[in-house]
């Protein structure tokens, strides 16, 4: 069977399986890596992404159901120019990535809840990414990150 | 220190390599793929001990898409390796000795092929009988684990003692004798990337291999000598890696060998990268342990003698357990002045997964046993445990209870005054505690640590960096010590920097790679920033020479003359000189603008064999506070609230640190409450990271995190270590914490929820 689905903002059409996760047809298929494989059962976080403004484990997010879907990962969410968003700024500025490999998942986290509550408060922030596992930081610093980045938008700073 | 310092140590400073980790673009070795590439697989045991009886890959040759299938007897001497003792096998090699001992690793044209070869494997095992409990390894008629035995007889592994004075006859005078025993499950490190290897072969015979490893040049080594080659043969590069915790070595050599076989066989590219369920099987935890205080103080609260004695369970192979016992031996009477005191440590194998690495290495459990008995004594004598503990705890020129005398600066007396003084203390003692009604239960509690510095008596600390400065006026850094997320990359960028006087931006830190880079020891023991840092400093100071001598040159004066401002060389004209200039003219003069360093700790000697000596030559200290709620009902403790400082010396990069010290107490958290990978016969009892609770964003507390910066002066620019020690006083300022709330002790971790609900009645 095909899907056809919008990847950080351009269509694709790809071949699937039942079988097939996005996880691998991001990764195995379209090359795009950034998403990263830490479980393949939902339990870490580090495959997250955004399909249509809600955030998924694309570990367990099966293929077959992303036609019409619009999907966004970490590579969608970088400026145009590819310089890095104001959120994944704020994670380099608070020191919110230490091996970095949960990292693209947090970013997704942190999107997904900005894109439903602009004015978060941090329990907020760690219920939003209390399903992304990191094994570095302690946490504290990744909700800096989002909390900066959640005033600096209310305050008119550019996406 | 009195240098005017604009990198090192400044609060803004970032992760060197941190843009391509935030842009997703930071290739991890699972990352990688090449054409032609071939997917492996391993077969590994599903039993904790048996015979291999009967090992036939001839099956899995069949299946479509399996390309080759290697079993120990593919490599030199089976594959035989390990240090400090030399017990493992590349792949077993006649039987099996844990649940998830790899036995035989298939390469196939996809994974699915690979699993399919895996499966058709024809593996006949002979069960033998286990041993899974460490107290009983010793038995007479315990199995014997590994194939002869390590040392004496049966399945003792190592011992250690220390020996300083006769605690026996003081403790017989002491008023107050606290003698109990402390129990710790292992721990699995829990990296979010799990392991994975990628070989490619190359024409010649020579083959590169891509491991998300610690230590590349032992990887190497190992690597070759299984092969057969001679170690140029063998070009270990580390990718990004994502997280390790002292967590990817033995067993990444092992898949390294196996990869780089591969390769070598099929003439393609192999990766191996494990899945979730096989890295928990496979990998090596921190060991479980038993450990047994009795230690004594007169009744005004001065700790007088300790006499303690320590097991841990290495599982199925040594790995770095000899070393980790050692140093859990080096700090188990904790950080206190003592008129003697005594340590037994014994380490054995058992068909448990086996136990290596991890972050605090023996002194996670040797100062959560502490920090809990001193807790006791405090108790005992109804005196305030951060008072009882200033009163008793190591300053500047005292002897540790090892007998030797701590002669660098101290900072614990003032960690203790800050998480004090920060977190409320005196008031919260006074209004939390436990009252008797209530349904939430909270406490606040205290833990502090000494931790050696660097390897110790373990072996010689040295490391090797060179700096290039090239054609286009950047600067290339490299090093074979590794940043797998802890930040070292970071520190000895910002080291460069502050010692060429150049901007960070400059500096271009290549990955580590056995083919360029120095050999330098293995990244362990949070050595990297003091000796990694110096040899920078060592290294930068041969660069900044020639610079300077290009300067003078150019300037018409002497080397004396030359000042800098900025990147800019200032001569007796105080016309600046920019820097590219000055190296455009280096090479004009045909000056080699490289240069190599070396730094090595200053040589201590303990002496194994009476239990005496000096074991570090500094060590680093701190105190952490935790403020818990237990729920009467179910047991629960949720932790609210953390103070926590650390005397590191000199702080290089401070988020970074901060970061550390946090991260530190998170997987401490996790320790105390939420992990916990036991065995029951030799069968793991958690497959997944479902079953495996590593803390949540609600399940850590915001912290105050707090450095105490005292000068060490060998370390570079005042530097002492950190990355592990952080992670050890959480533990047990939990369990304190729970005392304080419930009047219950805890001296089994983790804490079982519902053994504490069924203290609570």
């Amino acid at each position: 069977m095909e899907v056809t689905f919008k990847l950080n903002g351009e269509t694709v059409t790809c071949p699937v399986t039942t079988k097939s996760t996005l996880l691998r047809l991001l990764r195995d298929e379209l090359k795009l890596t950034g998403t990263k494989n830490g479980c393949e059962h939902g339990d870490c976080g580090a495959c997250s992404v955004i399909v249509d403004g809600k955030l998924e484990k694309s570990c367990i997010y099966p293929a077959r159901n992303l036609d019409g879907k619009e999907v966004l990962t970490i590579e969608g969410v970088s400026n145009s120019d590819g310089t890095p968003s104001d959120l994944q700024q704020a994670f380099l500025d608070a020191g919110a990535t230490q091996c970095g490999y949960c990292t693209p998942g947090m970013i997704m986290a942190g999107e997904a809840l900005l894109l439903k509550n602009n004015n978060p408060t941090r329990q907020d922030i760690r219920e939003a990414i209390s399903e992304n596992l990191c094994r570095c930081t302690g946490y504290q610093q990744i909700v800096d990150a989002i909390q900066a980045t959640a005033k600096s938008r209310l305050n008119g700073g550019a996406k | 220190m009195s240098e005017n310092l604009k990198y090192v140590g400044n609060p803004n400073s970032k992760a060197a390599d941190g843009i391509e980790k935030i842009l997703g673009k930071a290739k991890y070795v699972g990352d990688m793929t090449l054409p032609g590439m071939l997917y492996a697989k391993l077969l590994t045991s599903p039993v904790p001990h048996a015979k291999i009886v009967e090992l036939d890959v001839k099956p899995a040759l069949a299946v479509e898409g399996v390309k080759a299938v290697i079993t120990a007897d593919d490599f030199v001497d089976h594959g035989f390796f390990g240090w400090p003792v030399k017990d493992m096998y590349v792949l077993a090699y006649q039987k099996v000795r844990y649940v998830g001992d790899p036995i035989a690793v298939v390469a196939a044209e996809s994974e699915a092929a690979a699993a399919a070869g895996v499966a058709a494997i024809k593996l006949k095992l002979e069960e033998l009988p286990v041993v899974s409990d460490m107290h009983k390894a010793l038995d007479p008629d315990a199995a014997l684990v590994p194939l002869e035995p390590q040392i004496g007889d049966g399945n003792l592994l190592v011992t250690h003692l220390v020996r300083n004075g006769d605690p026996e006859p003081i403790l017989a005078e002491c008023d107050v004798v606290v003698d109990e025993s402390y129990n710790f499950q292992a721990q699995e490190h829990g990296y979010i990337e799990t392991e994975g290897v990628f070989a490619i072969p190359e024409p010649g015979g020579t083959v590169v291999v891509f491991a998300n490893d610690q230590s590349p040049h032992i990887n190497r080594d190992n690597t070759a000598g299984m092969l057969g080659l001679p170690a140029e043969a063998v070009r270990v590069i580390q990718p990004p890696v994502g997280g390790s915790f002292g967590g990817k070595d033995d067993h990444v050599y092992q898949f390294t060998g196996q990869a780089a076989k591969l390769a070598l066989i099929t003439g393609r590219p192999v990766r191996l990268v494990l899945t979730r369920e096989e890295s928990l099987a496979t990998s090596y935890k921190r060991a479980a342990a038993h450990a047994h205080l009795k230690i004594g103080m007169s009744k005004d609260g001065v700790i007088r003698a300790a006499k303690t004695e320590y097991l841990a369970d290495s599982g199925a192979y040594a790995s770095q357990t000899p070393l980790s016992a050692w140093r859990a031996s080096m700090h188990l009477a904790g950080a206190y002045r003592y008129e003697a005191a005594t340590v037994d440590t014994k380490a054995v194998y058992t068909n448990n997964g086996y136990a290596g690495a991890f972050r605090g290495f023996g002194n996670t459990q040797a100062a959560a046993a502490s920090e809990v008995a001193i807790d006791e004594l405090a108790a005992r004598i109804g005196m305030d445990p951060i008072e009882f503990r200033l009163k008793n705890c190591l300053r500047t020129g005292d002897k540790a209870f090892t007998g030797n005398t701590i002669d660098h600066e101290a900072g614990l007396t003032q960690c203790l005054e800050w998480v004090r003084d920060q977190s409320g203390w005196a008031e919260k003692r006074e209004a939390l505690g436990f009252k008797t009604g209530d349904d939430v239960l909270k406490g606040i509690g205290v833990a502090c640590y000494f931790h050696g510095s660097g390897l110790g008596g373990e072996g010689t600390d040295y490391a090797r960096i060179t700096l290039t400065v090239e054609r286009d006026h950047s600067v290339t850094l490299q090093s074979g010590l590794t940043d797998y997320g802890q930040g070292s990359r970071t520190v000895f960028t910002l080291i460069a920097a502050e010692s060429l006087g150049v901007t960070p931006e400059r500096i271009v830190m290549l990955r580590p790679d056995t083919d360029t880079a120095l050999e330098t020891g293995p990244t362990v023991a949070s050595r990297a920033s003091i000796v990694g840092g110096n040899a920078t400093k060592v290294t930068a100071g041969k660069l900044v020479q020639k610079l300077n001598m290009a300067a003078a040159d150019l300037l018409g004066c002497s080397l004396e003359q030359i000042n800098r401002h900025g990147e800019d060389f200032i001569g007796p004209n105080e016309e600046p000189l920019a820097i590219e200039a000055v190296i455009d003219h280096a090479f004009a003069m045909g000056l080699q603008m490289s240069s190599q360093g070396y730094w090595q700790i200053p040589v201590i000697h303990w002496d194994f064999e009476k239990g005496t000596g000096t074991p570090y030559y500094t060590y680093s200290f701190g105190a952490q506070v935790a403020q818990v709620e237990v729920a009467k009902a179910t047991g629960k403790i949720q932790v609210t609230s953390v103070w926590a400082s650390h005397d590191g010396g000199k702080i290089i990069f401070p988020k970074g640190a901060h970061g550390q010290l946090m991260g530190g107490i998170t997987q401490g958290l996790g320790y105390a409450l939420t992990e916990g990978f036991s065995y029951k016969d030799g069968y793991p009892q958690k497959k997944n990271l479902k079953e495996y609770h590593l803390p949540t964003s609600l399940d850590v507390p915001e912290m105050e995190t707090h450095f105490v910066e005292t000068n060490l002066a060998e370390g570079p620019f005042g530097a002492k270590n950190l990355a592990e020690p952080v992670m050890i006083a959480i533990a047990p300022a939990i369990a304190n914490a729970v005392f304080h709330a419930t009047t219950v002790r805890c001296r089994d971790f983790p804490i079982s929820a519902d053994w504490l609900k069924s203290q609570l009645g």
